[in-house]
């Protein structure tokens, strides 16, 4: 059986990241990840093992469900 | 009380090493991990083990060169010492630039690191079958080597790069693969 081409996963990591006022190498260190892999899952350049996205929604106050989603994410409203 | 610097003898790295290469500490070398530098690198490192292992063909390039003895000492010691030296230097310039990603135990990295490394491991694997394919084809094809031989053309050169490669393919895939490191 070959292995289909990866489908996209959507995140709002840095949405809520910045959101809650934290850094890049903040969540790192909370999650334990080098501060680059964070670049990489905002950008979804790389898709988190579910360890790694459960420890991320924990951090960031979130549902799983709420952080990745197999659909773009609707954008927030603006608060203009 | 401090503490200990682990070493790990199997991959032949300190954990404090290792530490720093990953946590920018040394930005003397920042300018190093951009993957076009990178890729000048792994160029570069190609070169210089390509001219290590043609060493082993000194003897058919000097007739054709027509040296005299002194002559063909000098230019064969200076283009040694100086490839040897490039080689050798070029291997610690790789390891600093890819973080030191390929010689790194997994409890020093996380996952996407693991990943990207041991997808490095793979592709040097590959890249090594052929290279012993072709090794193979040479010794059975090429002109006759002697390990250490004193007259006739010496296998060692090419034994010695063929060393180094094996060392430093894993870091010169991540070198030239990855977008940011």
């Amino acid at each position: 059986m070959s292995r289909q081409p990866e489908e996209p996963i959507f995140n709002r990591i840095e949405e809520l990241r910045t959101e809650k006022g934290l850094s890049r190498q903040q969540l790192a260190d909370a999650v334990g990840v080098h501060y680059q892999t964070v670049g990489y899952l905002e950008r979804g350049e790389y898709n988190p093992s579910l360890s790694l996205a459960l420890k991320i929604a924990q951090k960031l106050g979130a549902e799983v469900s709420e952080l990745f989603s197999l659909t773009p994410f609707r954008k927030a409203k603006s608060n203009a | 009380m401090p503490r200990r610097n682990k070493i790990y003898w199997f991959e032949g790295v300190t954990e404090k090493g290792v530490k720093s290469l990953l946590n920018d500490e040394n930005s003397k070398f920042t300018w190093l991990r951009s993957q076009r530098n990178r890729r000048v690198l792994v160029v570069l490192m190609s070169l210089g083990l390509a001219l290590i292992a043609s060493g082993s063909y000194w003897t058919s390039f000097k007739k054709q060169l027509n040296l005299d003895s002194e002559m063909e000492i000098i230019v064969f010691s200076i283009v040694a010492i100086f490839v040897l030296f490039s080689v050798v230097g070029g291997y610690s310039f790789l390891r600093i630039s890819v973080r030191g990603l390929a010689d790194a135990p997994d409890e020093l990295l996380d996952e996407r690191q693991i990943q990207i490394r041991n997808t490095s491991f793979r592709y040097a694997y590959l890249v090594m079958g052929y290279l012993v394919l072709f090794l193979m084809l040479l010794v059975i094809a090429g002109p006759r080597l002697e390990l250490l031989g004193t007259d006739g053309p010496d296998a060692s050169f090419l034994l010695i790069s063929v060393m180094f490669i094996f060392a430093s393919l894993p870091s010169m895939i991540l070198a030239w693969r990855e977008k940011d490191i």
